[in-house]
């Protein structure tokens, strides 16, 4: 079980090394050594960081990501203002190229081998003692380095890798593994992010202008604004964000200049030249072009999540005479195990969505299954967290119960008697209050 | 580096039983024009597909440009054919639903990459500028050759090898042809080896050696033709 999870993460770090060594090839031994080490040390300080939360594993994690993803966009506008750059020659023997070329292989493998690790549950790893632990993961970072050398030898000498192809294979074949993790995914976020800005960016244009819904704006463009408002423009605009790198990188790779053959004489000798700089272009497409898929690989994964979230059913729940919802800690559900427990409280044509959970720090809460900002498509509970099924935004367990963003809007009440005592009346305004809000700004001025 | 283009040490190559290339010590210095000369089966067109790389041998030493053809792999062989050897066979072997100018660019395809005006050119050259679209069965046996010519020397290369290029040619066309040859080695500096049975044509190199069954049995050198 715990292999069939990693197979997809160890082919991915297999490839990232396959990458490295080929870039890298005049110094095959050490990138071979310094990734190994650096598999192992991300997921040694992967592990360590989770047994004792001092900095979030994921939080590191997720900034290298996130500066890899910068860096990517760096090189790849670099490249379309200097051209040859592409070409930048990886044998130079000097002494910068060479630390260069260690510490990106370093600080690559070191996030696969964190990425790797993260994607297993504290129960799974729970289950092996910490030395056998620590031993697997050495055996493991060996074998994959053996595989990406022993495939890296069937390689045909005559294929080559640029930095500039190195980077971008590396850094999209990291953003693909790291997107099967809820916590470490970047496209969700960025659509997120990118979503949130239009918003903000139309209200605040609209607003500046002042522009009356009906006197010059016409249906058709208020379609456009409703448009702008939707979740599809977050999830355009991060596409666009995410691929544009690979794609820049691919037009200057197809744009650079082929070598000037006029003034040889000789046709066969002319022609020899061209067809080589032709086959080394088409060659330095490859990897661009593999760094698109694996992005699009990365994109679905993270708009089709795989994890398995802890959703029950709401139980529907009725108040007694004096409008007080009652549950007992200990009835036919056990309340207070950890996990969230949603019920459905209707009255007359009003109805309200909420949750009980007991947070790992011990303290019971009681939300709605909407926060103050989305449309109420309400929370799964995965391993550590909430997920909000519409903005994905993961929210930590310890901080359920606190108001906020998107965080589940908390509900007063009450224990009595070893049960947990809700005032029906709040409960269904804060939801009809809360959901209004949200419905109103989701569907703009439409 | 040694002055000669080719040199053999003992070169055999025996099919089975028949052994059709006797231990043949052969230096060819760069830039020479040789005539093989022999009877029917006297082994002239083994030596000829050693040489092009087109076959391998069974024994001895082969130098071609410096390289050791024994020690090339398939892939290093065809290299060098590609890059090193042009050769015309008696059979003219073009593509026959290919026009001239095709079967040219084939050639340049299989090298790096076609280019229509350099090939346009080669076949100006062997005077066919205004057969460029025909294909060979609208060719006569003379001009059928020279496209051979212009495909085999579009690729500049150092070693051109004839086998009978004129055998099937009547006298008119056959001087034609040798003409053509001795024009382009002029400008292009190429080292030809050059079978026939005729005579006349073997005049036209600056040394015969004659074959007999697989072995080297006489070489005269010829002082001017
Ligand atoms: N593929 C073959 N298999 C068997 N014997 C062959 C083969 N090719 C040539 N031979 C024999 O080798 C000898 C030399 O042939 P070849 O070099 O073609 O002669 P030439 O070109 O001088 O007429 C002949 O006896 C021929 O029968
Ligand atoms: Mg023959």
């Amino acid at each position: 079980m715990i292999a069939v999870k990693l197979i997809p993460h160890l082919l991915a770090a297999l490839c990232l090394l396959l990458v490295l060594l080929r870039c890298f090839a005049s110094r095959r031994k050490s990138v071979l050594l310094t990734s190994v080490c650096g598999l192992s040390a991300g997921a040694f300080t992967v592990l360590l960081l989770r047994s004792m939360p001092v900095v979030s594993p994921y939080l590191l994690l997720k900034s290298l990501l996130g500066v890899g993803f910068l860096a990517l966009w760096g090189v790849s506008v670099a490249v379309n203002y200097r051209k040859n750059a592409v070409a930048l020659d990886k044998n130079e023997g000097g002494i910068v190229s060479s630390v260069a070329a260690l510490a990106g292989t370093l600080l690559a493998a070191f996030a696969a081998g964190g990425i790797a690790i993260a994607k297993l549950s504290d129960t799974a790893l729970a289950t092996f003692p910490p030395v056998l632990l620590l031993l697997v993961v050495v055996i493991v970072a060996v074998i994959v380095g053996g595989g990406a050398t022993f495939l890296e030898k069937q390689l045909s000498p005559r294929v080559t890798i640029t930095p500039v192809g190195m980077v971008v294979a590396v850094v999209a074949l990291l953003l693909f593994s790291a997107s099967s993790i809820l916590r470490l995914d970047l496209f969700s976020p960025l659509s997120m992010k990118v979503m949130k800005g239009v918003h903000d960016l139309v209200h605040q244009s609209m607003e500046s202008v002042l522009i009356p819904d009906h006197v010059f704006v016409r249906p058709v463009v208020w379609k456009y604004i409703g448009f702008l408002f939707g979740k599809e423009v977050g999830f355009w605009g991060g596409m666009v964000i995410w691929f544009t790198p690979p794609v820049l990188i691919a037009l200057a790779v197809s744009s650079r200049k082929l070598p000037s053959v006029g003034h040889i004489r000789q046709g066969a000798q002319r022609r020899k030249l061209l067809a080589g700089a032709l086959r080394e272009q088409r060659l330095q497409l490859l990897l661009p072009l593999f760094s698109l898929c694996v992005l699009a690989g990365a994109a679905y994964q993270s708009s089709f999540p795989t994890v398995e979230y802890w959703d029950p059913k709401p139980i529907p729940v009725v108040a007694n005479e004096g409008g007080m919802i009652i549950l007992p800690k200990k009835g036919d559900i056990l309340l207070e195990d950890g996990k969230i427990h949603k019920y459905l409280f209707k009255q007359k044509e009003r109805e309200a969505r909420f949750f009980v959970l007991l947070t790992p720090d011990g303290q019971l809460t009681v939300d709605l299954d909407a926060c103050a900002i989305c449309k109420p498509d309400g929370y799964g509970q995965a391993e550590g967290s909430v997920i909000c099924y519409y903005c994905k935004t993961l929210i930590p367990l310890d901080t359920v119960g606190k108001p906020g963003g998107c965080n589940p809007v908390p509900i007063p009440f009450t224990v009595k008697d070893d049960a947990v005592v809700i005032d029906a009346l709040t409960l269904i305004n804060t939801w009809g209050a809360t959901v209004q809000a949200t419905t109103r700004v989701k569907e703009g001025g439409k | 580096m040694s002055p000669y283009i080719i040199e053999t040490g003992g070169l055999t190559r025996s099919y089975g039983d028949i052994c059709a290339l006797k231990p043949l010590d052969l230096q060819v210095p760069e830039g020479e024009w040789l005539s093989v000369m022999g009877h029917s089966g006297s082994g002239k067109s083994t030596l000829m597909n050693l040489v092009g790389g087109l076959d391998r041998p069974t024994g001895g030493t082969l130098q071609v440009g410096g390289e050791n053809l024994l020690a090339l792999t398939e892939d290093g062989l065809a290299r060098f054919r590609r890059n090193f050897v042009g050769i015309i066979f008696q059979q003219h072997h073009l593509v026959p639903y290919l026009t001239a100018i095709e079967n040219v660019m084939m050639a340049q395809y299989f090298h790096s990459m076609p280019d229509e005006a350099e090939a346009r050119h080669a076949l100006e050259r062997v005077g066919l500028g205004h057969r460029l679209k025909n294909r060979p069965g609208e060719l006569s046996g003379g001009e059928q050759q020279r496209v051979c010519i212009a495909r085999a020397i579009i690729n500049s290369p150092k070693l051109l090898l004839g086998d009978e290029p004129t055998g099937n040619l009547d006298h008119k066309s056959t001087i034609m042809v040798m003409e053509l040859l001795k024009e382009l080695r002029g400008e292009e500096r190429f080292t030809v080896i050059m079978v026939t049975h005729n005579q006349d044509v073997a005049a036209w190199g600056d040394r015969t050696i004659h074959l007999d069954d697989g072995m080297l049995v006489r070489e005269e050198r010829m002082n001017c033709q």
